[in-house]
């Protein structure tokens, strides 16, 4: 049944109640209404904000278990739906599309002409666009294409009070006012309700490699030189990712410490610089190189590791955790090392990957949730020790509360604070989802 | 600075009260030095400062801009004062507050590939500074042998090299800013990325001084490429060459640079510094540059040539070594200055638009040269599209500039309404806060001061710059918060 309050907002067949069980992930809502459009979106917001009504936003999905300390808001609004491409300007290297469009959806029809999103994110096929940009998420190859931030020229957004609001523009180079694309870039849906996005594009790689250095004695002296000696070469690898043995396992069956170079370019340019990598093995380390398609599927596996909001199963006999940790470039090294070490003292399962070249560690925890909470706390700790944070990316519901999301808040949160209220005095959207409970 | 004791003693209270809190040395107010900080490299709109006072670290900035906010005096940032939209020009009655002399570098580290600087640490300077070790600052403003990190930091400065690797926004790591109350606030933790929270790095970057004054950067600094190559093309017809930056860019290359001068400007900068010899009557030319790994280059080169000989290149070569690259680089990056040598005054707009609309508006810009009766000069960022007419005028006779400025506005009208925007690297500044209103709604504007009134309530920093003064019957009311940290 809808409530009346509702009712005449959108037709009946876009809104349901929702007789689901609470969900382990929480962050979901008592009224699910499906936008097929902005002024739908539009709508449902000033309705909200008049009378008061929370609103969790949700698309795919996937990423539902990141923040949230509310179970359930008034409405669940979801953008799934809201999808499609509304502009492809092949020549100017741009995009516009609907927040619930997929990444694959996007790869897809991109691939048609020879180009591509530079984004390298998890569950392609689930993640949507929007929640990608909401959450500020993404994958190994950041290190030479930068991250959404670096991508996003252009928003519209629909604010709290159904207002549509235009951020940036549709051409790659802009400084026409303040740069509020950021705002929304990794705010979590906690500033308004994307509406459309414009991204630049990258051209496909002509050629791609991917070399995998496998460390059998773990030696992270021989590691850390190697990734300095490379980092310091003039060679351009698109990724250096460090694997934990558990995650290499599953991408190779082999249980080593891994270094994931890839390296996109023209075929001879490539082949140089495999080439290097090979003259420069560290003595003890095993290689092998993949190219092309082989190369593609690895990495389209690699996208489909650690927990995923969309499909996390209640009845799995433990708890899953992913964790996002921040850091200096090299640090990620040591923090790979103490996400295993600690799991071992905690009683829990990790698999772990960061980018030695870019300071992002992905930590995947299964275990039982004490034993959870008590390893993220000391993980954190020993984080924070090099000025590194932890933020919980996905976590259930129930623990989030326990362990904290995204750590301590920062100095200066009253700017946060005053930017929330600014755009949402309401507090209507995503309500706690974010930073020091915004 | 002004060693020799001054006649005149001074008898505005808060200039003394500033000369008790930094030194005599350190604080201009007499007419005759205040002249200099008038302006800055944009000259139509001149404002007489209060004083100009020179601070040396982040704890002073913050102690004189905490009198400044007790005694409710506009204050503004200034760096080197190259700035080309008026951004640190007063309207009257500002403090300047001058970081030039805050230009250590605090830390370098090159295996995580950052350096901390003051923002008073010249541009290029900073890549001097590191190139033995075989690495660079990207953002290379044309203006990158005067102007300050934090003026770049303020603009969101780009220049020829940003299409391939980024503008400003992309090299920041962290930040610390001095807020309109004084209080000192550090963002990005000294570089670690995606630190939790809404990204003030990227609101910060950009604001021309209007959110905080930034007293501290990291930026990230890359690795020299291991080879590039550089090439020349002359064309005979504009649309060829405008033509060529669009197949360029089809063919999946992403050059380091994409630059085209047309013949006005080639005039110029043949008159100028640094000739290169190029032939007279050519409609245009392209200076291309592809980097990166040395195996990769001369592919990238042939088929480069190729589209270029596909749209009737007259000429094209490459540069034999790096004396004649350098040569046509100082060539095309004293072009704006290079245009005094043909035109007592110029005025450098700043458009942008869709490279795949270069013909078009090239064209359209033609045209408001012969209505304004006055002559463009193009000498710009070909590859992402970001124009810079020079439209020539002569101050002295009357009504010149105001053309110039009307030609320049139009020129900029064009730009947002094939859906581009008003400015790509230069900032709004007092210049173009009229013009934000061809690419924005009263609404849209008014989401942007609301976000500055959690930073800047009363609005005493860089007041009056960047926005339209709001229309009167869409004026959006917010109670100013104040912000305590
Ligand atoms: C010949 C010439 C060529 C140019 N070429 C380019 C180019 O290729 N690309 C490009 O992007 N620009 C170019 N410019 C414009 C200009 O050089 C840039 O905008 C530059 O970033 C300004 O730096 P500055 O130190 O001179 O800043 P200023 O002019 O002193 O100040 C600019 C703005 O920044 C603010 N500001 C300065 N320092 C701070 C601080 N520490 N904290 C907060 N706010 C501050 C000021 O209040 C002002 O609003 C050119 C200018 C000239 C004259």
């Amino acid at each position: 049944m809808i409530s009346p309050s509702l009712e005449g907002i959108l037709p009946k067949e876009q809104m349901r109640y929702n007789n689901e069980e609470k969900h382990l992930l929480g962050n979901g809502g008592i009224q699910i209404i499906e936008a097929y459009s902005e002024e739908d979106i539009s709508k449902v917001l000033a309705f909200s904000n008049k009378y008061g009504k929370t609103v969790n936003v949700i698309s795919g999905g996937t990423k539902r278990g990141y923040g949230g300390l509310i179970e359930q808001a008034d409405i669940l609004l979801s953008l799934a739906k809201y999808k499609g491409i509304v502009e492809h300007s092949v020549g100017d290297l741009t995009m516009t599309v609907r927040p619930g469009t997929t990444l694959k959806e996007i790869s897809d029809e991109l691939g048609n002409y020879g180009q591509r999103v530079a984004l390298d994110t998890s569950w392609p096929e689930i993640a949507t666009i929007g929640g990608i940009v909401s959450s500020n998420d993404s994958g190994a190859k950041r290190l030479l294409y930068g991250s959404v931030r670096d991508l996003v020229i252009g928003t519209r957004i629909v604010y709290p009070d159904g207002r549509v609001i235009r951020t940036g523009g549709k051409v790659v180079k802009n400084v026409a006012g303040y740069d509020m694309n950021k705002l929304f870039v990794g705010s979590m849906g906690t500033l308004g309700v994307i509406s459309e996005i414009t991204i630049k594009l990258r051209p496909l790689p002509k050629y791609e490699g991917l070399s995998l250095l496998h460390f059998p004695q773990g030696n992270e002296q021989a590691i850390r030189a190697f990734t300095v000696l490379l980092l310091d070469s003039k060679m351009e690898p698109v990724s250096l990712e460090i694997l934990n043995p558990a995650i290499t396992e599953k991408m190779t069956g082999k249980h080593h410490y891994t270094l994931a170079i890839a390296f996109e370019d023209r075929e001879n340019a490539v082949l140089y610089q495999e080439n290097w990598v090979k003259e420069h093995l560290p003595i003890g380390a095993e290689h092998s190189v993949l190219h092309e398609e082989e190369a593609r599927q690895w990495w389209a596996k690699f996208q489909h590791l650690g927990p995923n909001g969309h499909h996390d199963d209640e009845n799995d006999t433990y708890t899953q955790a992913a964790l996002k940790i921040g850091s200096n470039n090299l640090d990620v090294l040591i923090n790979v090392k103490a996400a295993v070490e600690l799991a071992k003292v905690f009683h829990v399962v990790v698999e772990a990957h960061g980018g030695v070249g870019h300071g992002i560690l992905r930590v995947y925890v299964k275990g039982f949730p004490e034993d959870i909470v008590t390893y993220i706390k000391a993980l954190r700790k020993k984080v924070e020790e090099k000025r590194g944070y932890v933020v919980c990316t996905h976590l259930p519901f129930k623990l989030r509360e326990t362990v904290g999301v995204w750590g301590e808040k920062p100095g200066y949160f009253a700017l946060l604070e005053g930017i929330k209220r600014t755009n949402d005095p309401n507090r209507i959207l995503n309500r706690q989802r974010f930073v020091g409970g915004i | 600075m002004f060693g020799k004791k001054r006649k005149k003693q001074c008898s505005d209270p808060v200039v003394q009260q500033l000369i008790t809190m930094v030194g005599e040395s350190e604080v201009l107010y007499l007419k005759e030095e205040l002249i200099a900080y008038e302006c800055d490299g944009y000259t139509m709109s001149k404002g007489m400062p209060r004083a100009v006072v020179f601070v040396n670290n982040t704890e002073q900035v913050s102690e004189v801009v905490k009198l400044l906010n007790k005694e409710k005096v506009p204050f503004i940032a200034r760096g080197a004062g190259t700035g080309l939209s008026g951004g640190a020009t007063p309207f009257g009655g500002e403090v300047i507050i001058s970081l030039v002399r805050m230009k250590k570098m605090l830390h370098l580290d090159l295996e995580n590939r950052k350096a901390v600087i003051e923002p008073g640490y010249v541009n290029l300077k900073l890549t001097q500074s590191i190139s033995d070790k075989g690495y660079y600052y990207a953002p290379d403003p044309s203006s990158q042998y005067a102007c300050t990190v934090g003026g770049n930091v303020a603009e969101n400065a780009g220049g020829a090299h940003c299409l391939k690797y980024g503008v400003t926004t992309n090299h920041i790591l962290g930040l610390e800013i001095v807020l309109p109350t004084g209080e000192i606030v550090e963002i990005g933790d000294d570089g670690i990325p995606d630190h939790p929270g809404y990204d003030l790095l990227g609101l910060l970057t950009g604001s021309e001084g209007t959110l905080g004054i930034v007293t501290k950067i990291t930026v990230k600094v890359l690795k020299n490429p291991e080879d590039k190559k550089t090439v020349l093309a002359y064309y005979d017809d504009i649309n060829d060459a405008s033509q060529s930056v669009s197949d360029i860019i089809s063919t999946g290359i992403i050059p380091a640079a994409l630059e085209m001068m047309d013949s006005i400007a080639i005039e110029g900068v043949e008159s100028a510094a640094y000739p290169v010899g190029h032939p007279s009557d050519i409609a245009a030319f392209l200076l291309i540059e592809v980097d990166g790994i040395s195996a990769g280059i001369d592919d990238q080169i042939n088929e480069i040539l190729t589209v270029c000989k596909n749209n009737n290149v007259r000429k094209v070569k490459v540069a034999k070594d790096e004396a004649e690259r350098g040569l046509w680089w100082a060539n095309r990056k004293t072009g704006f200055g290079a245009m005094g040598t043909i035109s007592p005054d110029y005025l450098v707009q700043d458009g942008v638009i869709p490279r795949t609309r270069l013909p078009e508006v090239l064209g359209e810009i033609a045209e408001i040269s012969i209505k304004y009766k006055l002559r463009i000069a193009n000498i710009f960022h070909a590859g992402d599209g970001n124009l810079h007419p020079l439209i020539l005028f002569d101050a002295s006779i009357p009504g010149q500039s105001e053309r110039a400025s009307k030609a320049g506005s139009e020129c900029l009208k064009v730009c947002a309404d094939v859906g581009g925007s008003i400015t790509g690297e230069h900032g709004v500044g007092i210049e173009k806060s009229a013009e934000m209103r061809f690419i924005f709604s009263e609404e849209e504007v008014a989401a942007q001061t609301n976000i500055r009134a959690v930073f800047n309530p009363e609005n005493l920093l860089n007041p009056g710059k960047l926005f339209p003064q709001p229309g009167r019957c869409v004026e959006v009311k917010k109670e100013p918060e104040k912000v305590e940290v």
